[in-house]
């Protein structure tokens, strides 16, 4: 029986894709089709609130300081957020899978080296780190997807380290160590893909982390520079104009909200699924 | 013995980390070539950087200067902040009480609440007020530290007019601060408590106690909490990365004058000496922490023969 249809079931999981989709909506079709520039505004329509018409142009979720309209914004800063994250979190995941199996398989120096790796990077907070790196290197979205990347490693190589741990030991492997298959081969062919479903989980429960990142990032000021939008320079410029504009706050961290809360549920979905296959 | 080997073996790995951090800290500089160049103000001439350049050594092999940073690093010198003209760990040291008040509050609350939290959703499972919490711990990790806190001083200062927006003094200065730095760790607790609480009134030994006729109440806080503590215990110096993290946005925003104020202002200003002392020092504080939580995941569960 299909329990993919169980509504009370799986309640949270059609929760996350409505949420996912409303968000994939905004930062598809908002660049695409919304006919008003996210970077050049009209100086003489400042700080409207939402649902102002000015001319023939409704701002349905008002506009900023330079008269620029904010779902524009919001859609074309979504999806660059958006993107930054999902280029470095494949960095993340390359990164850490190939030293989490490296580790797990030779043991011994190698993994001796790439654990204590492990704790080192774990033992700064990830904020601290990057603003250092980005302040050395400059602020430039190319820079921040790398740093991003680099430095998010480390729980995907402690995942597949255990996981490469466990599948080492099965009499497969031996088998192919017996036939004569080199290191590589049994690493990359026969060991891999045991740990490609645990990793898609731990991306979707990391998602979140990154996200808040790089908005944490762009929020002061060392992401990608103005006047391109991301969700972090959204609320960074619009916290100067709480008081008179908190719309430019308010709805990038609704956007920033329903992202962390979707991945969330998402995940623990999958967690949850996976769990039941084991059991 | 093997306790004590177990100690030794956690505090070994803990300088290692240190000396990793302080690897990186170390070589950041010279990602971009010219540390020199980095340090001194954009407009400085050639002439200028080069004086610098010998000043500071940037001349010698680079292990030479590694060398001489960790020698300065162990005698506790940073060199100067090039911003003040002062000892980078004087100026740490001046902002410290403020972060450690703001962390040890946020800490407070949030652990108290989460206990308290987690613990009546594990109780009452399933039901509408467990319901509520798991819906209150999934919001508050959603929710970034910076939006809160934006939204805390549009409520609380603009529109109530409640409370300080910013800077520090009297204890109502403290409150959305501690607020906003704890709500992500609240979640975090409870979600832990909850799960880690259902987990253990499932074993035997607390039928056992219930079908001695122990009452609820006292089997869950003299029979369960404590067995639930131990995965809340271990991942608490996980957690304490992030929450020092956490610290830097929020003071910033509330202008709390804490290091993670010093931090972000010495990156953006290129201070570089505050910051490799920043680093470092947190660096220092996290391994000190999980070196407690080792100590203290030993001492609640005694089974645990290492």
């Amino acid at each position: 029986m299909p329990d993919y249809w169980n509504v009370r079931r799986n309640a949270d999981a059609i929760l996350a894709v409505a949420l996912l989709a409303t968000i994939a909506a905004l930062c598809i079709l908002v660049p695409l089709l919304w006919p008003l520039d996210p970077i050049r505004g009209l100086l003489t329509a400042t700080f409207r609130p939402p649902m102002t018409v000015v001319g023939e142009h409704l701002h349905p979720l008002g506009t900023d300081q330079l008269g620029r309209d904010l779902l524009a914004r919001l859609g074309l800063g979504t999806a660059i957020s958006l993107g930054i994250v999902v280029l470095a979190s494949i960095i993340s995941v390359v990164l850490g899978t190939i030293l989490g199996m490296l580790a797990g398989y030779f043991g011994g120096w190698v993994d001796i080296v790439i654990m204590r790796a492990v704790d080192i990077q774990l033992a700064v907070p990830f904020i601290l780190l990057i603003l250092l790196i980005v302040a050395v290197v400059g602020p430039s979205m190319g820079n921040l997807i790398v740093v991003l990347g680099v430095t998010g490693w480390a729980i995907f190589a402690r995942v597949a380290r255990a996981r490469t741990l466990e599948v080492r030991e099965l009499e497969y492997i031996d088998a192919s160590r017996a036939i004569g298959l080199s290191h590589l081969a049994i690493i990359f062919r026969h060991i891999l893909p045991n740990i490609v479903g645990p990793q898609t989980v731990l991306l979707t429960l990391d998602m979140p982390r990154l996200i808040i990142l790089e908005a944490s990032v762009g929020f002061l000021g060392l992401g990608v520079q103005p006047p391109t939008p991301t969700l972090g320079n959204l609320i960074g410029e619009g916290r100067a104009f709480i008081l008179l504009a908190n719309w430019l706050v308010l709805y990038p961290g609704l956007v920033i909200g329903a992202l962390v809360v979707g991945c969330n549920l998402l995940g623990d979905w999958l967690v949850r699924r996976a769990d039941r296959r084991d059991a | 013995m093997k306790a004590l080997s177990f100690v030794a073996g956690r505090a070994l790995q803990g300088l290692v980390v240190l000396l990793g951090v302080s690897l990186i800290v170390f070589f950041a500089l010279f990602l971009t070539g010219d540390p020199a160049a980095l340090m001194m103000p954009p407009d400085a001439s050639r002439a200028e950087i080069d004086a610098f350049r010998q000043a500071m050594g940037f001349d010698d092999p680079i292990w030479v200067q590694y060398g001489r940073f960790i020698g300065g690093v162990l005698s506790g010198e940073f060199g100067n902040s090039l911003r003040f003209q002062r000892p980078a760990l004087d100026l740490l040291a001046e902002r410290l009480p403020a972060t450690a008040l703001l962390a040890l509050v946020a800490l407070l609350w949030s652990s108290l609440l989460g206990f308290l939290l987690g613990t009546i959703a594990a109780v009452r499972r399933n039901s509408a007020i467990d319901f509520a919490i798991r819906v209150i711990s999934l919001l508050g990790q959603a929710i970034p530290v910076f939006w809160l806190a934006l939204v805390l001083i549009i409520i609380f200062s603009l529109k109530l007019r409640w409370l300080p927006s910013s800077g520090i003094g009297s204890l109502a200065h403290l409150v959305m601060p501690a607020i906003a730095l704890g709500a992500y760790y609240l979640s975090a607790i409870t979600r832990l408590v909850r799960a880690s609480l259902i987990e253990v009134l499932g074993e035997n030994y607390i039928r056992t106690a219930r079908a001695k006729g122990i009452t609820n109440w006292r089997i869950i806080v003299h029979h369960a909490l404590r067995n639930a503590m131990i995965p809340v215990i271990t991942v608490q110096g996980m957690y304490f990365a992030s929450l020092l993290g956490g610290a830097l946005i929020t003071e910033i925003i509330f202008a709390w004058p804490g290091i993670g104020r010093l931090a972000v202002e010495s990156i953006q200003t290129r201070d570089f000496p505050v910051v490799q002392a920043v680093v470092l020092f947190t660096a220092l504080v996290f391994v000190v922490m999980n070196f407690l939580v080792d100590l203290a995941y030993l001492w609640l569960n005694p089974r645990i023969r290492l």
